[in-house]
């Protein structure tokens, strides 16, 4: 063993010290560095040599650079993540549904229905006076504007969950793409360097593909080669460095749905924010819009029916006080042509119905309960006729073609007061004008009378039955949100407990990797006086 | 546990937005003081407080429903009242007045019973609100007018009753004038007048106007002094009346002392049966302005009950908020004091 070794050794002992402080330093620089898992040296003896005495150690070398990971905390995240996405897109989708009927705010429509109601007492108690029919004219207006601007805040809150579906879309598609490229570079880094990963780059992918479970139910398995298969369903969305990403498209009603190599999956994402988005939009359709639009066009029906059995101050009869519900036509089939008439509103279910083809006939199905109202051979140009409504379809239709018919969808941007105030019928004859006010009693009942289209509610319990919905709905999205966020932050607590940066602990380390660069430096300086004194002799 | 620096910093950052959240929180509490200020804050109080709210908006309209049943029943008294009286004066014309010598106390009566008459038709084209209270539902046409043809008093209304709608039912506000003013035989008519001459009276009652014909027969048909004639309601009574006393038929005809004098009594206990009618109506008004009297008390007493009610679903104890909002105070104070003792110190700053 020459005086050289034990430069050799000094020599080890700086290289090691000071890819210590490299490491540390890392570290320090990336304190606030989102998905950074800290790193630490890991030194070993350098092989020893054999001398007479024994094996002789050769100093330090470094074995590696080790990331402090743990794979069963992060798929933890990853899972927590895709919940947490999607319960806080519906908690802020109901927050804000909830804002729209708020009547503890004065908002909601509570106050204008019995505003309304309260108008049509006036008009009973003076049904002469034009004073109280002006009233109630302005405040069946104030009635429906409430109504209109609730069905327009509901409406953008869908409008704008579609737009960010498509928001959503894009920006998972530009991770699974960034995830594909990092594929490639940890794949070209790692097979050069037997044994070393890429810790930098494997940060940012599991980085990523925790943003991307934030978005989306996915999961992934890790390759041998260090590549990450990414997976919704059935489908690999990453593989390798080939990315097969989602599309958003809008379908005929006017909503987007995703698909994946040509395949609507649209009903297998279950978390995450799309899954939370799609949801959302579900729970808003068929509770929140679809319950207002019943409750008015259940209003304007019930409303409509008495009024046209009385007469106004001009003599007239059989008016309707809002303009009459209209069908609204979806006619999903190539070559047919729809048209639809309400024939007996006193038999309209206010149910919407979706007539659908086979080779043969036409089946008519109720979209709310589900359940076949008629069916029957289909022959183009015939009427079917079912709960007060006629609809005539012409024209060839193929195997499950549809036609859907809604008396709900246009009812209220679609209606107005048809009457002025003379017209307005609070008496129920005419020669009993002007103080008759038996008609305009018959309709205040039937503010108090239980609906049948309502399920049986009146009009006042099945809003607040609607309120009532809603604010469980947003309770329950906040409480889950709430619940999914303690654990999120627990996992996150238990990452970063492994692998977060402590400064304290660096500035330990940077202390210790300083002491030994310097010991390592004087163990130089004493063999270089030894060589000295050897020199000198 | 390892403890990252992360993990201080998102400990900290966390505890300030949950204090700063419950301060915020309480401060709209205060703001508005409401507890509930979203459904969401409590499902069922908010439904509740949403019924008590509907409610209470359907009660202060019945008790403005009744403000105006109110007014109706008040002004309906007084004009009853009025024509009770009248009809008093015209009795006591009847019973006082019969001095067939004394032209000048004929002349008196006859001029009495025309004013009576004139402000009997007045009385019942009575207008409160611009409609003619008692013309039944026909609100915008006189009750009753007088026609140049038949001389005689017609009524124009018909027997609708406008009920206003109250918390519990209805009530019914108005009188068809038919009802108040029409002559009515009440109870055993007198079959003679004074002189012994035989006086037979009928009735047909028209039943969709309420109208009543009475028709009233003195003598027998062949005798020199035979008279019939009709009267529908108090103002043809007064009418009659009138012109008797000038011995007169109502179309200014001459007609014997006799005839008039026979007119005149034989009228006299039919005035009686009117005043009977209007009196009960007049009782009938006034049972139905108690009930609504009391109505509209029980009415705002369960509105007091619901406001009570809404302000004990919705409403914030404001003590108990002032006492939280300090709470959430001091404990922000304290958590910022806290960190700035931990964020300001890391071994770092310790290394010279």
């Amino acid at each position: 063993m020459s005086l050289f070794g034990l430069f050799d050794i000094g020599k080890s002992a700086l290289f090691a010290s000071q890819m210590g402080l490299y490491v540390t330093g890392h570290n320090i620089a990336n304190v606030n560095t989102p998905g950074f898992n800290r790193q630490e040296i890991i030194l070993e003896t350098s092989n020893p040599v054999a001398t007479q005495g024994g094996f002789l150690g050769r100093g330090v070398r470094i074995a590696g650079i080790k990331r402090h990971f743990d794979r069963f905390i992060y798929n933890q995240l990853l899972i927590q993540g895709q919940r947490l996405g999607m319960s806080r897109t519906l908690s802020n989708t109901m927050s804000r549904i909830e804002e729209t009927f708020n009547d503890m705010k004065g908002l909601g429509l509570s106050g204008a229905l019995q505003e309304f109601f309260n108008a049509w007492q006036e008009v009973a108690t003076s049904p002469e006076l034009l004073p109280a029919r002006n009233l109630l004219i302005s405040k069946a207006q104030t009635f429906l504007n409430v109504a209109r601007e609730m069905e327009g805040s509901i409406k953008d809150i869908l409008k704008e969950i579609e737009v960010s579906t498509g928001d959503v879309t894009e920006r998972i598609n530009s991770l699974l793409s960034r995830i594909g490229e990092l594929n490639g570079k940890i794949l070209q880094v790692e097979s050069g360097l037997s044994g070393s990963r890429a810790n930098d780059l494997r940060d940012q992918r599991e980085e990523l593909l925790k943003e991307l479970s934030g978005l989306i139910d996915i999961s992934y398995y890790e390759e041998e080669n260090g590549s990450v298969t990414v997976v919704h369903g059935t489908f690999n969305l990453v593989e390798r460095e080939t990315v097969s990403g989602f599309s958003a498209i809008t379908g005929n009603d006017g909503k987007k749905r995703i698909y994946v190599s040509g395949q609507d999956i649209t009903d297998t994402i279950r978390s995450g924010e799309l899954g939370g988005a799609l949801s959302a939009r579900g729970d808003v359709e068929r509770y929140q819009l679809f319950g207002l639009r019943r409750l008015i066009a259940s209003i304007i029906k019930e409303i409509n029916l008495q009024h046209r059995q009385g007469y106004g101050l001009d003599g007239s009869t059989g008016n309707d006080f809002f303009t009459p519900i209209n069908l609204h036509i979806d006619n999903f089939t190539r070559n047919a042509t729809v048209s639809a008439t309400i024939t007996d509103m006193a038999q309209l279910t206010l149910d919407e119905y979706e007539i659908i083809f086979d080779t043969t006939n036409y089946y008519v199905r109720s979209l709310q309960t589900g359940s076949l109202i008629t069916s029957g051979p289909y022959l183009s140009g015939n009427t079917i006729s079912f709960d007060g409504i006629d609809v005539t379809i012409s024209g060839a239709v193929a195997q499950n073609e549809k036609v859907v018919i809604s008396p709900l969808r246009d009812v209220i941007s679609g209606s107005w007061i048809a009457v002025d105030d003379l017209k307005i019928a609070a008496s129920s004859s005419s020669s009993s004008l002007p103080s008759d006010n038996l008609n305009a009693l018959s309709i205040i009942n039937i503010f108090q009378t239980p609906i049948s289209s309502l399920g049986g509610a009146t009009f006042n319990d099945y809003y607040n039955e609607l309120v009532s919905t809603t604010a469980t709905l947003s309770r329950t999205a906040q409480d889950s949100m709430r619940f999914e966020q303690n654990l999120m932050d627990e996992i996150m607590r238990q990452r970063e407990s492994l692998s977060g940066v402590s400064l304290d602990e660096e500035a330990v380390n940077l202390i210790k990797f300083q002491r030994a660069f310097e010991a390592g430096a004087k163990v130089i300086k004493v063999a270089d006086e030894l060589l000295e004194t050897i020199i000198n002799l | 546990m390892r403890i990252s620096s992360s993990m201080i910093y998102e400990q900290i950052k966390k505890g300030l937005q949950t204090s700063l959240e419950e301060l915020s929180r309480r401060n709209e509490e205060l703001a508005t003081g409401k507890r509930i200020l979203q459904p969401s804050d409590d499902v069922t109080g908010s439904s509740r407080a949403i019924d008590y709210r509907v409610n209470i908006s359907s009660l202060e309209q019945y008790i403005r429903n009744s403000t105006t049943g109110e007014i109706q029943f008040q002004f309906t008294d007084r004009i009853l009242g009025s024509v009770s009286d009248s009809l008093l004066e015209l009795k006591k014309l009847t019973s006082f007045g019969i001095n067939p010598s004394d032209p000048q106390s004929r002349q008196f009566n006859a001029e009495q019973a025309a004013r009576l008459r004139d402000y009997l038709l007045q009385l019942s084209n009575s207008r409160l609100s611009q409609r003619y209270i008692f013309s039944g539902f026909m609100t915008s046409q006189e009750s009753f007018i007088y026609n140049p043809v038949t001389r005689k008093y017609e009524y124009q209304g018909d027997l609708g009753e406008r009920n206003i709608p109250l918390s519990n039912g209805a009530v019914t506000v108005n009188i068809p004038g038919s009802k108040v003013f029409s002559t009515f035989l009440r109870g055993a008519a007198p079959s003679q007048v004074s002189d012994g001459t035989v006086v037979n009276y009928s009735q047909a009652l028209d039943p969709f106007s309420g109208v009543n014909t009475i028709t009233i027969e003195i003598g027998a048909p062949g005798d020199p002094e035979y008279d019939t004639f009709t009267v529908t309601n108090i103002m043809d009574m007064a009418n009659v009346l009138s012109f008797a006393w000038r011995y007169q038929d109502i179309d200014g005809s001459s007609i014997s002392e006799t005839k008039a004098m026979h007119r005149i009594e034989a009228l006299s206990s039919l005035i009686d049966d009117a005043r009977t009618q209007v009196l009960e109506r007049q009782s009938e008004n006034a049972t139905r302005q108690v009930f609504l009297a009391q109505e509209t008390e029980r009415i705002k007493a369960l509105l007091n009950n619901l406001k009570n009610n809404l302000s004990k679903t919705e409403d914030a104890d404001l003590t108990e908020v002032a006492v939280e909002i300090k709470k959430a105070e001091t404990g922000l104070e304290a958590m910022r004091l806290a960190s700035t003792k931990i964020l300001s110190g890391s071994l770092l700053d310790f290394l010279k």
